[in-house]
């Protein structure tokens, strides 16, 4: 029983942790795209 | 740069986190209500996490090949992108694969390790992989092209891997295990294939969405420096 809980723990904790790694660093870099974007707008006017 | 406005993408990862919940609840369920095997026991069960996790090792591996290749020999930057992206996942489910094999087979060999060929084909895999991204991270930008061969390297290793068990004296299960399973074990293995191959889908679309955001990123800079220069 232990090595089964030991085994899915892990696999659940490395994605959960991969997710958690990748999600963020995604809205990360939306903030910035969104902040060069506005930028770019003030500097030339569409 | 042509990449998915950011509506459509939120909304086809959005679908795509719901299927995989879905998926892993049923496969889940399945996964408890299998049989147990009668020699092993409940340890058994961490098989229908491990062969999955083994699956898309090799997936990642021959994904990140093929980007490779495109970059390579077509110069495709969305290539070499998906091949970055696939590389981490392999680093991911390699590591799985190897805690959960040792795990299981401490409980079914009395040893966490032995240096078999399956055993050490696939840490050799996990291990080009893990190479493939230290190169990319900390090797500049110079290192992309060797970092791509050694992407292809690595898709040789695939086969080595799947048939090491046919052809070389191993201690492993052989690749004919799931055929001998019953029905309720054998249903709940592909359940659990299944789920784990659509989050790994889910995973490699987000994670190549970062890598566009961050291209993107670049190009905007560089378009930034031209209008304040030209404004100057």
């Amino acid at each position: 029983m232990k090595m089964v809980v030991l085994a899915y723990g892990f696999i659940w904790l490395a994605v959960f942790t991969y997710v958690f790694i990748v999600g963020r660093k995604l809205g990360r870099l939306g903030g910035e795209l969104s902040e060069l974007r506005r930028r770019i707008d003030k500097i030339r006017p569409s | 740069m042509p990449t998915q406005p950011p509506s459509s993408r939120s909304l086809r990862f959005s679908i795509l986190s719901a299927i995989t919940f879905l998926l892993f609840v049923i496969a889940c369920n399945a996964i408890a209500d299998a049989p147990r095997e009668i020699t092993m026991g409940l340890v058994q069960k961490i098989f229908y996490f491990h062969v999955p996790c083994a699956w898309l090792l090799m997936l990642s591996t021959l994904v990140c090949a093929g980007g490779s290749i495109a970059y390579l020999f077509g110069g495709s930057e969305r290539g070499d992108r998906i091949a970055l992206s696939s590389a981490e996942l392999g680093v991911l489910f390699g590591l799985c694969v190897l805690v959960s094999g040792p795990l299981w087979a401490r409980a079914a060999w009395g040893v966490y390790w032995q240096w078999e060929a399956r055993l050490t084909s696939s840490l050799l895999l996990w291990l080009m992989m893990v190479a493939y991204v230290l190169a990319r991270r900390y090797g500049g930008p110079s290192a992309r092209r060797l970092a791509a061969a050694l992407a292809l390297f690595a898709a040789i290793d695939i086969p080595l891997v799947y048939f090491s068990v046919r052809y070389f004296r191993s201690i492993h299960p052989q690749t004919t295990v799931v055929s001998t399973l019953v029905p309720g074990m054998r249903g709940a293995f592909w359940l659990s294939l299944l789920a784990f191959t659509v989050l790994w889908w889910l995973l490699i679309s987000v994670r190549v969405a970062v890598e566009d955001r961050a291209a993107e990123i670049i190009d905007l800079e560089v378009l930034l420096d031209q209008a304040e220069e030209k404004k100057a």
